[in-house]
């Protein structure tokens, strides 16, 4: 992480800090990540969890189920940095799913074909979203659970119901279930999604444009971001994304349920929220997102093994949603009113351009 | 600017007579808001270290300094919107407060009523919710909110104020003067009474154009005739000198001095403001660019809202301003050449190529750039830190090696800042931290490191101290000198006689005088911009 170039944390530039301030910040950039391994050393030295939570074949579990929903959650990033919602991934996943079973499994195309046609369709899904909300200037989150809703009624529609699972190429169907270096090829897959993803958002221009235009829509088009275009292609992308999910729930699955998708809906979005909290506080980011689905993940499967119930996993992301807007505010609060006082004790009155102040910490 | 030939004491607004001279300082009057040794440090700065301030009963008392020397700050500490630092001591009439613990239920219950200078005002609630924010929401017995009444309260400040909107309208729709006035309006409901208190107005005229800055220059006179007192701050150096009754001024955090207003002129005021005189160094010069020069921009015809049919051309390394009334069209004219507003008819060249209505893009590969007037709404990425501000414009050429470049981003906006004087703790600090004026020399930055071939200023002073004012002008006449064409506006026609070298005056829609050379004068251009019943469109 060292080399992300955090151009929009103010973090990343203090040269001296007092210890508690730094701890406050430090804490605050790296809360989810501790979170995480402190939920994970619990599961293992419980008695009642701890063998089978540590066992491989229950991390291979973990880590290719979470795969789908780590894409998704990927999936609403682009949009939501330029400050638009994105619900239908999930919807545009299942589509995904279905349209793979249905080229591959019915009507018998080749696999790399049904990948590239799938990918296709889902792009165009994401395509229409982008255009009602950057060229109609509808509003994203109505829009995005509007084309959710209708995705979902029409693949109930196509399938009528019955999930698809004649013909699906073992090979294909295969895939999903096998590791490579002992990991599972899906989780592979997810950090394969998250380097694109983090590459596009913070080292091409376009990731700086979708900044300035979550930060100020009117300023964006002011300095001559097309933001129009900017947008639609954030939606785009991450219809693409859904799309990859959709075709990785199908190979893990061999087989397509029509309802599946949508199912992912909230764990995507307990997801992202989670991951804005941590890394770069404040900014929907990558590998944050990635630390909170599986906070997330860790956390209804530990409590599985512990003898938990099917109550486990809606009251997990209800409540990962809630704490991770907490979180933020508080951590808001703590920023605004501490550790700007205490932040640069023994910081020396500089003048005001002194491009070193930036590169101290790198 | 006062370095022209003739000597303008006269603020030269058309009506400035009776707020001038009425101002009495009673010597003895006794000290109703006393500050003591308040400091304030924030990250990489020390915005006031050990500043007192004494304002009497019934006084108007101007604030001064500088960019960033802690003005607003100040104000943020009375309002107990930020804390100062232990050690200072704040005093209200009989209540006094640690400078540490001031909170906005202690300003509040000591009279404290503050316009700050980003307004504080939501732009997606109307005139009269936006006023009713400001005191509580009248109630009915029942608890419910008493909508009638909040109507009616607004309705009378409206009228008692000449805010021209109605409750009704949502304040995004009302441009910056208007808003300006219901931010007043709010500040001072309840007190024609003028029982105690302190009003503290940040900047409240930036915005404002001559007109409307003299009627509330006259309010506030009323009002501190009354009895109320106020605290003031502004860079216009001449509404200081009108209104005010005695000057504190800060420098870098530093208490500067106290004058007798009486005592100083726009010289000793600015050398006062600055540590240094600008006497010598404000004379502009004003080019006669010849007629034969390449003409940058070509407009025919143009018409857009307010815009009646216009034509002009701006010339190579030519400096051209519009004067004109609020709400004259002078911004939809810069902002129809920018694309930012679709024109209804009329043509716009730039270098000789046709510009598309309503493409910023394409008038950005053009070489048009604009400084727009409203900063936060318009320009300023307030979240985002001072580099990726200022690179804003050029964000592309960051991009090699197939990654961004963000050392060079950030070493080059740290020269850029530099010479642009944006005084800030570092280039990756948030753009929201810096003051005011240090936020507009950074958007400044922004477009003219791109050496447009057209530029578009408008209001590109507003906020910004005298010193920097003449920097800005002084770079903006280089880049003209190297070839740019520029087309301001400002509101301020001493400022526009002094920097263009020809003026054109809108009014009706249409430009009805060009002046130039020994004929720029701000009383001229004021009687031409004044002429007839002003047409006064709103926004
Ligand atoms: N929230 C903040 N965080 C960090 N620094 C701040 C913050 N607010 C103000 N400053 C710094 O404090 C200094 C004083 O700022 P202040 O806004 O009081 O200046 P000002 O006198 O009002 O200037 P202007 O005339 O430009 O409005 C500036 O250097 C500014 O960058
Ligand atoms: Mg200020």
């Amino acid at each position: 992480m060292s080399t992300v170039s955090d151009a929009g944390t103010t973090g990343s530039t203090r040269p001296r800090r007092s210890a508690r301030a730094a701890g406050v910040d430090v804490l605050e950039r790296t809360g989810l990540v501790l979170f995480l391994i402190a939920l994970i050393l619990w599961f293992t030295i419980d008695s009642t969890s701890g063998d089978i939570f540590t066992s491989g074949a229950n991390i291979r579990q973990v880590l290719s189920n979470q795969s789908v929903t780590g894409i998704i959650a990927l999936a609403m990033v682009a949009p939501l940095v330029a400050g638009y919602f994105d619900l239908s991934v999930a919807a545009i996943a299942g589509m995904a799913s279905v349209t793979m079973a249905a080229l591959v499994g019915t009507h018998g195309y080749p696999v790399w074909l049904s990948i590239v046609l799938t990918l296709l369709v889902a792009g165009i899904a994401g395509g229409v979203n982008g255009v009602l909300v950057a060229r109609f200037k509808l509003n994203a989150f109505i829009v995005t659970l509007g084309t959710y809703t209708l995705i979902g009624g029409l693949l109930q529609l196509y399938t009528e119901g019955q999930s698809i699972a004649n013909g699906i190429p073992e090979s294909f169907g295969n895939w999903g279930s096998l590791t490579w270096l002992g990991v599972p090829r899906p989780f592979w897959l997810l950090i394969v999604a998250g380097l694109v993803l983090w590459y596009v958002l913070t080292q091409i221009p376009f990731g700086r444009q979708l900044e300035s235009i979550g930060s100020n829509e009117r300023g964006a088009r002011l300095v001559g971001i097309r933001v129009d275009r900017t947008i639609f292609l954030a939606f785009v992308s991450s219809g693409l994304l859904a799309g990859v999910a959709g075709v990785l729930l199908t190979s893990r699955a061999g087989s397509a349920d029509p309802t599946a998708g949508s199912a992912y809906l909230f764990p995507a979005l307990a997801a992202v929220f989670l991951g804005a909290t941590t890394l770069r506080p404040g900014k929907y980011n990558v590998w944050g997102t990635i630390v909170g689905v599986f906070v997330v993940a860790v956390a209804v499967n530990g409590f599985t093994l512990l003898g938990a119930d099917a109550w486990v996993t809606p009251v997990f992301n209800g409540a990962s949603l809630l704490a991770a807007v907490m979180i933020s505010t508080l951590f808001a609060r703590q920023r605004e009113s501490m550790a700007r006082k205490v932040l640069l004790d023994g910081f020396k009155r500089e003048e005001p351009a002194d491009p070193n102040t930036n590169e101290l910490e790198r | 600017m006062s370095g022209n030939p003739a000597p303008i004491p006269d603020p030269s607004l058309p009506s400035a007579d009776d707020a001038h001279a009425t101002s009495v300082v009673h010597q003895g009057r006794s000290v109703l808001l006393e500050i003591i040794g308040l400091s304030k440090r924030f990250p990489g700065t020390q915005a006031l270290s050990n500043v007192d301030l004494r304002v009497r009963r019934g006084e108007i008392h101007a604030l001064c300094g500088g960019n960033g020397s802690g003005k607003s700050t100040l104000i943020k500490i009375l309002a107990g919107v930020q804390q100062g630092e232990p050690g200072g001591m704040i005093r209200v009439g009989d209540e006094s407060s640690p400078a540490d613990a001031v909170t906005p239920a202690f300003a509040d219950s000591a009279g404290v009523r503050v316009v700050h200078q980003d307004l504080g005002l939501f732009p997606d609630l109307s005139v009269a919710e936006n006023i009713a924010l400001g005191s509580s929401f009248p109630r009915r017995r029942s608890g419910r909110i008493d909508w009638r009444r909040m109507r009616t309260n607004a309705e009378e400040l409206i009228e008692r104020f000449e805010i021209r909107a109605s409750p009704k309208t949502l304040l995004r729709d009302l441009n910056r003067a208007i808003q300006t006035e219901v931010a007043i309006a709010r500040a001072l409901q309840g007190r024609e009474s003028g029982h105690g208190g302190i009003l503290i107005l940040d900047e409240p005229t930036t915005a404002l154009p001559a007109a409307e800055a003299d009627a509330l220059m006259r309010s506030l006179r009323r009002y501190a005739q009354a009895g109320q007192s106020i605290l003031y701050v502004s860079h216009r150096l001449d509404e200081i000198l009108r209104i005010t009754d005695r000057v504190t001024v800060l420098r870098d955090g530093h208490l500067a001095g106290v004058h007798e207003t009486a005592d100083l002129d726009e010289d000793a005021l600015t050398t006062a403001i600055l540590g240094r005189s600008l006497a010598h160094e404000a004379a502009v010069k004003h080019v006669p660019v010849s007629s034969a020069g390449v003409p940058v921009l070509q407009i025919t015809g143009l018409r857009a809202g307010p815009v009646r049919g216009v034509d002009l051309e701006v010339r190579r390394g030519e400096i051209v301003g519009i004067a004109g009334l609020l709400g004259s069209g002078r911004s939809t004219i810069l902002r129809s050449i920018f694309g930012d507003l679709d024109r209804e008819a009329g043509e716009i060249r730039v270098a000789g190529a046709v510009l598309p209505k309503g493409s910023q893009s394409a008038a950005i590969s053009a070489g048009v750039a604009m400084v727009p007037e409203d900063r936060a709404r318009d320009a300023a990425f307030l979240d985002l830190p001072v580099a990726a501000n200022i690179s804003a414009s050029v964000i592309a050429r960051y991009y090699a090696h197939l990654r961004m470049q963000d050392r060079k981003m950030t070493r080059d906006a740290a020269s850029l800042m530099a010479t642009f004087g944006v005084k800030a703790a570092s280039p990756a600090v948030p753009i929201n931290t810096l003051s005011g004026g240090n936020q507009q020399k950074a958007i400044l930055a922004r477009w003219l490191r791109r050496d447009p071939e057209l530029l578009l200023l408008d209001e590109p002073t507003q906020g910004v101290d005298v010193g920097a004012r003449a920097e800005i002008y002084r770079v903006v006449r280089d880049a003209a000198d190297a070839g740019t064409a520029v087309l301001v506006v400002t509101s301020d026609v001493e400022e526009l006689a002094a920097v263009v070298d020809r003026a054109v005056v809108l009014r009706g829609g249409r430009f009805v005088a060009e002046i130039a050379g020994s004929a720029l004068l701000p009383q001229h251009l004021n009687e031409l911009i004044y002429k007839d019943v002003p047409h006064v469109d709103s926004v």
